[in-house]
């Protein structure tokens, strides 16, 4: 079969890079919400800069290449306008996390109805492999010689403690497992978030690390502070999958409920008489 | 009139309501408020100014004063016009003007601080002689809640006020009946009839009253209002929705648009047509949030890193405001390019007799893809690329790369030169564009030449009506693209250039691009507007 939601750019990630997992399983689930009734024509994206950002100029789909740390203001704009579409959002970890750390609080906050993927290799690498907003403690790179003196962030529990409705793990080696999380994502009404273990294999290649511990999860989390106290495990197995899921009201809908502000624009002239009646009653 | 008192009495209200009386008898208004930034307590005064036919400035010099406080009295007893009273509160001045001792009057209701406002429409009406039972048709209208105690308290201080100035005051009647609003009110109105759909903003005087605007009446016209957790999202969510084909504006002030500024740049290169409402007020950094300058129009005219068209206009009135909105909105989506509506807080605030009519704003309707393969920045003879939204069947590629015709990035030598020729072909067609539409106002016929813009422009026409004093006003109304061909009829002619700045921005403008010498340069940089009266001095000094 055709892979018709490849593009002609050129591929410039490194060899064997995570990312290629992660474009992989994103064709994938495209392919499996278009068998559930998503068409492609639906499903928007957008991306930051970094590594990750390439995504966008590799999957056949229309979107907004934004800027660092701002493709999940992008996103939300994108679902204001037009609610009927699906956004996906492909961020780094320094986008959501350093950059862009305020737009996915707030999107986690008022549940917006997006779905974000970060590509988490806990390194900067396209700037050449500076720590990252998720680097553990003690990595070296050219700007932490001495190593990472900073603890990292905890992508899934800092989520859960915001609002975020849908909280998953994957992992960019684990392709099936990863395609399905995207398509239960997007599928979710409100704002779903996975953070995708992403092995860098010039800056952070951590294939090895994660082949051994990775573990899929079997089954849904009873709770909350389950949710969390897995998410906040460092040793041992490193679980993968939905950590957290609930159901909540979305904010476009809370905001204005079924209105869809490009397919119900208001026209000029009802506009114009709409003004004159304000002037006349209003003012 | 001054109405003068603390910060929670209502004196801007007042105001409005007294700006509201005013053109009840047809008479034409214009009010300033003059505020700090706080809550409660501290000094807030408003000013209105009325007159039969048109007011384009407020007087300080006013014939009513009511001070509802002894820091009112003390700041405004010296603003008295001739024959003019000023109405104190006895419990608060003693020994100076009129006294009504309105503590003590206020303290029979259950919130003296807010209805002591109120007092200043009483005595109004009472020192204009409106009958008393007009005064309660009013308060009806404008002060609903607690409105029994509202009349009550009215009418006793009405009486009182009869019986202490009289009917002091014949005021002429006008001979038409207008609207009056605030600049901001008809930028919000005038952005809904040029297709507003959606408004971002993060509050920030004096921009602020239009997210509340549309917050209140924006479902009414079909615009959803939103506000984000900072600036940064604001202008990035406007340029999200402009993608999916939701015509988007932001408004902030300084610090906000300093926040915008790689959105700006990011606009600018992914085509974006978003309008940015950039409110001014004294700078630099957090400066004097609730007062007024121009000290912004260099910074308007050069936002964001690298090369790329954008518009820039600013309104010289309150009526100005509302079809130069819809213009601008309009124009951003022709040329998919960025637009700055430059204003001040002394347009934004201030509430003015106007006659809108709403059939002569145009409207934004892009270029859309008819047939053929769709490329988003397919590059055009006149570097304007057709537009599609999203749901479509073709992909749709907007970049912050530097991008091929299909939006793919590029790095490219001739792609690369390709994209910044594509988007100077954009800027000529915008100018050639503007060369059919009004760029510049020209008031007057005489001598001297006067250069102003912006809000000042009304401070300059009544000035030189004050005065008596002949000249020819030249207001660009488009500031980016500099309207050259309509000012090069000034080179070397000499010039005096009024602007709200302490560097004389806009003079350096005009030297710069058209050659007009400044003979004398009047600027004002304290945060308050020019009156007429200090204006047409300053005019007459320097001719």
């Amino acid at each position: 079969m055709a892979d018709t939601l490849a593009t002609a750019a050129e591929n410039t990630w490194c060899p064997g890079c995570g990312n290629f997992g992660i474009l992989n399983a994103i064709k994938k689930a495209i392919s499996t919400l278009e068998q559930h009734g998503i068409t492609r024509d639906y499903v928007i994206i957008s991306s930051g800069i970094g590594c990750h950002g390439k995504i966008f100029d590799y999957v056949n789909l229309s979107g907004l290449y934004s800027i660092h740390g701002r493709s999940m203001a992008t996103v939300q704009g994108i679902k204001l306008a037009n609610p009927s579409l699906k956004l996906i959002d492909f961020t780094g970890d320094g986008d959501a996390f350093g950059e862009g750390i305020s737009h996915i609080i707030f999107a986690a906050k008022r549940n917006a109805d997006i779905t974000v993927i970060t590509h988490d290799n806990g390194t900067y690498a396209l700037t050449t492999g500076q720590f990252s907003p998720t680097s553990s403690k003690g990595f070296k790179g050219p700007s932490t010689p001495q190593g990472n003196i900073e603890e990292p962030l905890n992508p899934l529990t800092l989520l859960m403690e915001v609002g975020a409705t849908f909280v998953a793990r994957g992992y960019a080696g684990k392709i099936d497992h990863l395609a399905n999380l995207i398509v239960k994502a997007v599928e979710h009404e409100g704002f779903s978030f996975i953070d995708v273990l992403q092995p860098s294999v010039v800056f952070n290649d951590t294939y090895k690390e994660y082949n051994e511990r990775v573990e899929i999860l079997e089954k849904p989390l009873g709770s909350y502070e389950e949710a969390v106290r897995l998410a906040k495990r460092r040793e041992g197995k490193l679980p993968i999958g939905i950590f957290y899921q609930v159901s909540k009201p979305v904010f476009h809908h809370e905001l204005y409920g079924d209105w869809n502000p490009v397919e119900n624009r208001v026209s000029r002239q009802e506009r114009l008489e709409k003004i004159r009646r304000f002037i006349e009653d209003e003012l | 009139m001054i109405i003068g008192g603390k910060a929670g009495q209502g004196t801007n209200k007042a105001g409005s309501v007294a700006a509201h009386l005013f053109s009840e008898m047809q008479r034409d208004v214009f009010q300033m408020n003059d505020y700090p930034s706080l809550i409660r307590g501290g000094h807030n005064f408003s000013v209105v100014s009325s007159s039969v036919g048109p007011i384009r400035s407020h007087y300080l010099e006013a014939n009513l004063i009511v001070a509802l406080d002894k820091r009112s009295f003390e700041t405004h007893k010296n603003h008295l016009a001739k024959n003019g009273i000023i109405v104190v509160n006895s419990d608060e001045v003693k020994g100076s003007g009129t006294g009504i001792p309105i503590t003590t009057e206020t303290k029979k209701y259950s919130n003296p601080m807010l209805i002591s406002g109120l007092a200043s429409i009483a005595i109004l009406a009472a020192a204009v002689g409106i009958p008393k039972e007009e005064l309660i048709e009013i308060i009806k209208k404008e002060y609903k809640r607690n409105l029994e105690e509202n009349i009550v308290f009215s009418t006793e201080i009405y009486g009182i006020a009869e019986k202490t100035i009289g009917h002091k005051f014949t005021l002429k009647k006008g001979t038409e009946k207008k609207k009056s609003l605030t600049g901001n009110d008809a930028i919000a109105l005038g952005a809904i009839a040029g297709g507003l759909d959606l408004y971002f903003a993060y509050p920030m005087t004096p921009s602020t009253s239009l997210l509340h605007f549309y917050a209140n009446n924006g479902k009414e016209f079909g615009v959803t209002a939103m506000q984000p957790e900072n600036e940064i999202a604001v202008a990035n969510m406007a340029i999200g929705a402009t993608f999916a084909g939701a015509r988007a504006m932001v408004a902030t002030s300084g610090g906000g648009f300093g926040l915008m500024q790689e959105a700006f740049s990011l606009a600018g290169m992914v085509e974006a047509p978003v309008l940015f409402y950039l409110g001014q007020r004294p700078g630099p950094s957090t400066g004097v949030p609730t007062y007024t300058e121009q000290g912004e129009l260099r910074y308007a005219l050069n936002p964001g890193h690298g090369e790329f068209p954008r518009i820039v206009a600013s309104p010289g009135s309150v009526e100005e405001s509302f079809y130069l909105t819809a213009e601008m909105l309009g124009l951003v989506w022709r040329f998919q390019t960025p637009g700055i509506l430059l204003t001040e807080k002394h347009l934004a605030e201030t509430t003015m007799s106007v006659t809108l009519n709403p059939e002569r704003t145009s409207w934004a309707e892009p270029l859309m893809h008819a047939s053929g393969e769709f490329k988003r920045y397919r590059d055009t003879s006149d570097g304007i690329s057709p537009l599609l939204f999203p749901p479509s069947s073709s992909v749709i590629k907007w970049s912050s790369y530097e991008h091929d015709e299909r939006g793919f990035t590029t790095e490219k030598p001739e792609e690369i030169a390709q994209m910044h020729e594509k988007r100077r072909k954009k800027l000529h067609s915008l100018i050639e564009y503007l060369k059919t539409i009004r760029t510049v106002n020209v008031f007057g016929n005489g001598k001297p030449f006067i250069f102003t813009f912006g809000s000042t422009t009304m401070s300059v026409l009544e000035a030189l009506e004050y005065g008596d004093i002949s000249a020819t006003v030249i207001q660009p109304v488009y500031l980016e693209p500099f309207p050259v061909w309509e000012l090069e009829k000034y080179r070397g002619k000499q010039g005096i250039v009024v602007e709200m700045n302490s560097t004389g921005q806009l003079a350096t403008i005009l030297h710069d691009k058209v050659g007009v010498e400044p003979k004398a340069l009047i600027q004002k940089y304290d945060g308050r507007p020019f009156t007429p009266t200090e204006l047409a001095s300053k005019i007459k000094e320097v001719t």
